[in-house]
């Protein structure tokens, strides 16, 4: 059986076919295809499968340097992962993740992995050892030398419901941002642009927070697929401030393509967040890292 | 491995195209003949009617979401209430079920109606599902309905739903509990007490709905082997995920779940029903398969 081939026709079932997925011109934004504690590159390669047969243009590790788990710890397959980045330029991108708990230590992977690396932009992953949400002063040393290398800044948030009196937000861990944090942060650099990611997690409550900021853009996954949220969100802050991630191989590309196909959007507002709103964010920085792509 | 600098799109396209190609060598060599040559249909056995009580879903009114189960080729749906989360009154819910389902169910929608053993005389509710309603099953939701399968009362449910020949859906964790309104504070309900009964059961036919097991696998391999449980796969999370547990591993091993038992479920409205159909194609399933998935087992489990 060719791996890539549907045994039916998607569309007999009002789904795209992986014609129409290709021409949807899909960039994955939250890629975690190397998050994985024993053998993160097998892992990459063997996720590879549902990338194509979903038609993903192009995916854009999260994970490039280091791990989620110890963002400034060099990991043992840093080596491998930044070669392939090279290699696989045309279609793999990197995202470096750093920890605002140390900006210098931060500054210098940007330094390593952006301006001498391959790397196109930074994370800020959900939590981190010293408590220090994106909100905090630490982080503006990290904001001016994205905003100078034009990198994209992506930021985890989550607004988990926990604590006494239980209310969202109070179950985060420590370091682990909301949505609100995210506007703080957004205030202080008005011309910087931010990617609030997982909705808030709570996308009722993500979107509110996030609405006045026109400078922050709202990324989707790695929650639950709620029918009507990306209706509700592209309402609320208009299409062109939503991003779309895979999240993969964690979340299934169906639960994050499916988010999306049930909006109401026009086709031409779903290219925009398939892909074609994050290319506009992050060109300057692809052009300048010769990264082959179109507009 | 790709020519590094060949663009993705069109590295996607050309793949695309050899796809199609396949597609329509297929085209050309008539299928087996077990295999129909006209789309199947699909029996989707976890949509739930009526107003989910957090906040208004895209497709909460019964015409909306049969008009839109139709768009994408569901021929049959088995239908629940969200009105059974949380009433006390659980014969006006399934009442109120049944007649949503005559009136505009179109056909296509089956009513389950759900019992609440945390209230008195659920026993009366069971036999209106059955006798008045003539409901095919019934569906729990455990932890809203403030019980968790260790309630005494459940072997005696799981005995009277197989002696009345009712399918019995047992509903796990609907929303992720992270993003509760926080007045709830539901527990996880753990599965591993099902296996037992099931075991002094074995005419019983329980559908476990939306349930993905324990991070160790434990309780899902306990069914898989000690049980006939069937299994409704819209918690099955992760690309691939599917493919992963039905299909032989390495060398024929046995898959974690037998295809045979596994049915096509979308819990729609709460989520789009896009999800579910995405994951019949994400994975590299065979048409055996997708038929099995889509509609044959379910008539296995529930005859038409």
């Amino acid at each position: 059986m060719d791996p890539l081939a549907f045994a039916l026709n998607p569309a007999d079932y009002g789904l795209p076919t992986r014609e129409e997925l290709v021409g949807y011109r899909i960039w994955d934004t939250h890629f975690h295809g190397f998050n994985a504690t024993t053998d993160p590159l097998g892992q990459f390669h063997a996720n590879n499968l549902y990338v194509r047969r979903m038609g993903i243009e192009r995916s854009i590790t999260l994970e490039a340097g280091g791990t989620l788990r110890a963002p400034l710890q060099p990991a043992a397959h840093d080596a491998e992962l930044r070669a392939l980045l090279v290699q696989e330029r045309a279609w793999l991108s990197g995202i470096t993740p750093i920890d605002p708990g140390f900006p210098d230590e931060s500054c210098a992977k940007m330094e390593a992995w952006i301006r001498h690396g391959p790397c196109i932009g930074i994370k800020y992953v959900g939590g981190n050892s010293r408590g220090i949400p994106c909100s905090h002063p630490n982080n503006d040393p990290i904001i001016r030398l994205a905003a100078e290398l034009g990198a994209t800044i992506y930021i985890h948030t989550w607004l988990k419901v926990g604590g006494k009196p239980r209310s969202p937000g109070r179950g985060n861990l420590p370091g682990e941002s909301t949505p609100e944090d995210v506007v703080a942060l957004a205030r202080r650099f008005p011309d910087v642009r931010f990617i609030c990611g997982h909705s808030g997690g709570d996308w009722e409550l993500g979107v509110r927070s996030v609405r006045a900021q026109r400078n922050v853009l709202l990324e989707f996954a790695g929650s639950d697929p709620h029918s009507g949220a990306v209706d509700f969100a592209a309402r609320e802050l208009g299409a062109d401030r939503l991003v779309w991630g895979g999240h993969g191989p964690s979340r299934s590309y169906a639960t994050e393509l499916a988010k999306v196909l049930d909006s109401d959007l026009s086709p031409a507002d779903r290219l925009k967040v398939f892909g074609g709103n994050f290319r506009r964010l992050a060109a300057p920085i692809l052009r300048r890292q010769g990264i082959p792509f179109e507009l | 491995m790709n020519p590094p600098l060949l663009p993705r799109r069109h590295f996607l396209r050309q793949a695309a195209a050899a796809s199609a190609a396949v597609t329509l060598a297929r085209a050309a060599n008539p299928a087996p003949a077990s295999v129909p040559t006209a789309p199947p249909g699909i029996v989707d056995t976890h949509v739930t009617l009526f107003r989910w009580p957090f906040r208004r879903l895209k497709y909460d009114s019964t015409p909306a979401l049969v008009a839109k189960l139709r768009r994408h080729r569901v021929t049959e749906a088995w239908a629940g209430s969200h009105e059974a989360l949380l009433h006390k009154d659980l014969a006006g819910v399934n009442e109120r079920l049944a007649a949503e389902c005559r009136a505009h169910g179109g056909g296509l929608l089956r009513p389950f109606g759900s019992v609440n053993l945390a209230w008195p005389d659920w026993e009366e509710d069971l036999r209106r599902c059955h006798e008045e309603h003539r409901m095919p099953g019934v569906r729990l939701f455990p932890g809203y309905q403030t019980f968790d399968l260790t309630h005494p009362d459940l072997g005696r449910l799981v005995q009277l739903t197989a002696e009345r020949g009712l399918i019995l859906q047992i509903v796990f964790q609907l929303e992720d509990p992270r993003v509760h309104h926080p007045l709830l504070s539901l527990p996880v309900i753990d599965a591993r007490p099902l296996v037992p009964l099931l075991e002094q059961t074995p005419a019983a036919r329980v559908q476990l709905v939306h349930f993905a097991g324990n991070v160790q696998g434990t309780d899902l391999r306990a069914l898989v082997d000690r049980t006939g449980a069937w299994f409704e796969f819209s918690r099955w999370e992760g690309n691939g995920r599917l493919g992963q547990l039905i299909s032989p591993g390495p060398g024929g091993a046995r898959p974690p779940v037998p295809a045979s038992r596994v049915l096509f479920g979308s819990h729609a409205p709460y989520f789009p029903l896009e999800t579910g159909l995405l994951r019949l194609f994400e994975s590299p399933l065979d048409a055996e398969t997708l038929h099995a998935l889509m509609h044959r087992n379910a008539r296995r489990l529930l005859p038409g």
